[in-house]
């Protein structure tokens, strides 16, 4: 645009505010006229007209008198009232989102490390090891018919499953009402095995109350019944995406219809934190 | 070229303005008053705009406010022009709806245009308008390119801050200002070059 340099300046034209003025545009000689010199011009022509007011600045202070008498100014600041330059307003929402991040992601990771814990410690890795072979052969022969059929949780000869679910249960009553850690598969798993939304207070509560009676005997075949309970919450979720893991949700769906109990688990926390990240962006 | 980034105006007595603010803040009446001071002729020219001459009742109604909420605040002297322009906005809005009374008053370029030497470029012609002429000149504008203009160039608003008070998006707010301020040059061109000036005046983009 037609910014002119042409050295000659034109001193004592611009009267009123000079340090406004020749900010810009030094010499701009004539016609050429940009934003910047149109906005200094027009500026200088509307405050030129000022005339400092007595009557109104008193009123002003006594206003401001009076409500500092009354403590008004200690009020509290509104959104409205927050005029921070705006890089400091988005980098604190920015530490906010952060913070919450983090905690989503703390929750999730409890559920997490209950999950893995529930499973069984104690168990001896061979014996898990040859669990998942045996239900991953069961599992895609036909995982569709055996999944809502037959919830095995309800069976009393699962030590291992019920163990699971008591620590699921703690899980719940300390994640309730935080949010996305009742979305996670965890959670999916305890609503399949507890046979509704509704019903998981109470299957807890019976659960955690018949816990201490069990001693827990961790034993591989444990790990069956759970694939069963994932795998039933995966059903409801994304109807026969239990033999092929798919991408959308991912390791969760693979590992339980491969039936180990821990893997299935970790994998479907895996997942769901991944995408829990996803939806807060 | 002054098109692109928009730097936040840097108005000389930002700094000054923020820190008589924060004094004010803990019941120094005498840097309250420094603030008046400051902030006021561009505020009463933000309100002429809005509403003409009952401008100076509007901005005693908006200092009252502000007065009472000066605690609520929290920024510098730049957030401050902004807070007190939105304040003094309300304060404006509320007065014209009493009013019924549009702020667009039906103006009369010939008013402006029969204004100085017939010879002179524009920018000489704005340097001999009157306050009033020059107000006139925005208000004969869409209203919302004559608030954005307004809020740009009398009272010294960056873009963001600008489209925070008209509680628009800044693009919309810099496209209001820029045809705007177009539009006055066009109008000045018209004005001021009526025979020897170079003829490129108002359209130089």
């Amino acid at each position: 645009m037609g910014e002119r340099q042409s050295g000659g300046a034109t001193p004592g034209r611009r009267r009123a505010h000079p340090d406004r003025m020749t900010a810009r545009h030094p010499s701009a000689p004539q016609a050429v006229l940009d934003d910047a010199a149109l906005e200094a011009l027009l500026s200088a022509a509307v405050l030129r007209g000022h005339r400092p007011d007595a009557a109104g600045e008193q009123r002003a202070l006594a206003a401001y008198r009076a409500a500092r008498a009354e403590g008004a100014h200690r009020a509290r600041t509104r959104r409205r009232d927050d005029w921070r330059p705006r890089e400091r307003r988005r980098l604190a929402m920015s530490a906010r989102t952060t913070l919450s991040l983090l905690l989503a992601s703390l929750t999730l990771g409890g559920v997490a490390v209950a999950a893995i814990n529930s499973s069984g410690p104690t168990e001896a890795p061979e014996e898990r090891r040859t669990s998942p072979s045996e239900s991953a052969s069961r599992r895609s022969v036909a995982p569709s018919a055996q999944s809502p059929a037959a919830p095995r949780t309800s069976r009393p000869d699962h030590p291992g499953t019920a163990r699971d679910t008591e620590a699921k249960c703690r899980a719940y009553d300390e994640a309730e009402g935080r949010g996305r850690a009742m979305e996670s598969t965890a959670w999916q798993r305890l609503v399949a095995a507890a046979g509704g939304e509704d019903e998981v207070a109470a299957y807890c509560a019976e659960r955690l109350a018949t816990a201490p009676a069990r001693p827990g005997g961790g034993r591989g075949t444990g790990a069956p019944g759970d694939g069963t309970a994932g795998n039933g919450a995966d059903g409801a979720g994304t109807p026969g995406a239990g033999t092929a893991g798919t991408p959308a949700t991912g390791k969760g769906q693979g590992a339980g219809s491969a039936g180990s109990a821990g893997s299935g688990g970790i994998g479907g926390n895996d997942g769901n934190a991944r995408n829990s990240g996803k939806n807060k962006d | 070229m002054a098109r692109g980034g928009e730097p936040r105006r840097a108005l000389a007595h930002d700094g000054e303005l923020g820190a008589a603010v924060a004094r004010a803040q803990e019941g120094d009446e005498a840097a309250f008053a420094v603030a008046y001071r400051l902030v006021q002729p561009g505020l009463l020219g933000y309100l002429r705009g809005l509403v003409g001459n009952d401008a100076e009742d509007v901005a005693s109604d908006a200092w009252l406010e502000i007065a009472r909420d000066l605690g609520r605040f929290t920024g510098d002297g730049a957030g401050f022009r902004g807070w007190t322009a939105t304040i003094a906005r309300h304060r404006a809005l509320d007065h014209l709806r009493r009013q019924r009374v549009r702020p667009r008053s039906s103006v009369l370029e010939q008013d402006v245009l029969e204004l100085p030497d017939p010879s002179s470029t524009h920018e000489r012609a704005l340097e001999s308008i009157s306050t009033e002429q020059a107000l006139r000149l925005v208000r004969g504008l869409p209203r919302d390119q004559a608030e954005a203009v307004l809020l740009r160039v009398v009272v010294g608003l960056d873009g963001p801050a600008a489209a925070r008070v008209l509680g628009k998006r800044p693009g919309a707010v810099r496209t209001a200002a820029y045809r705007g301020l177009k539009r006055l040059a066009d109008q000045l061109g018209a004005a001021g070059v009526t025979d020897d000036g170079p003829g490129t005046l108002g359209e130089s983009t």
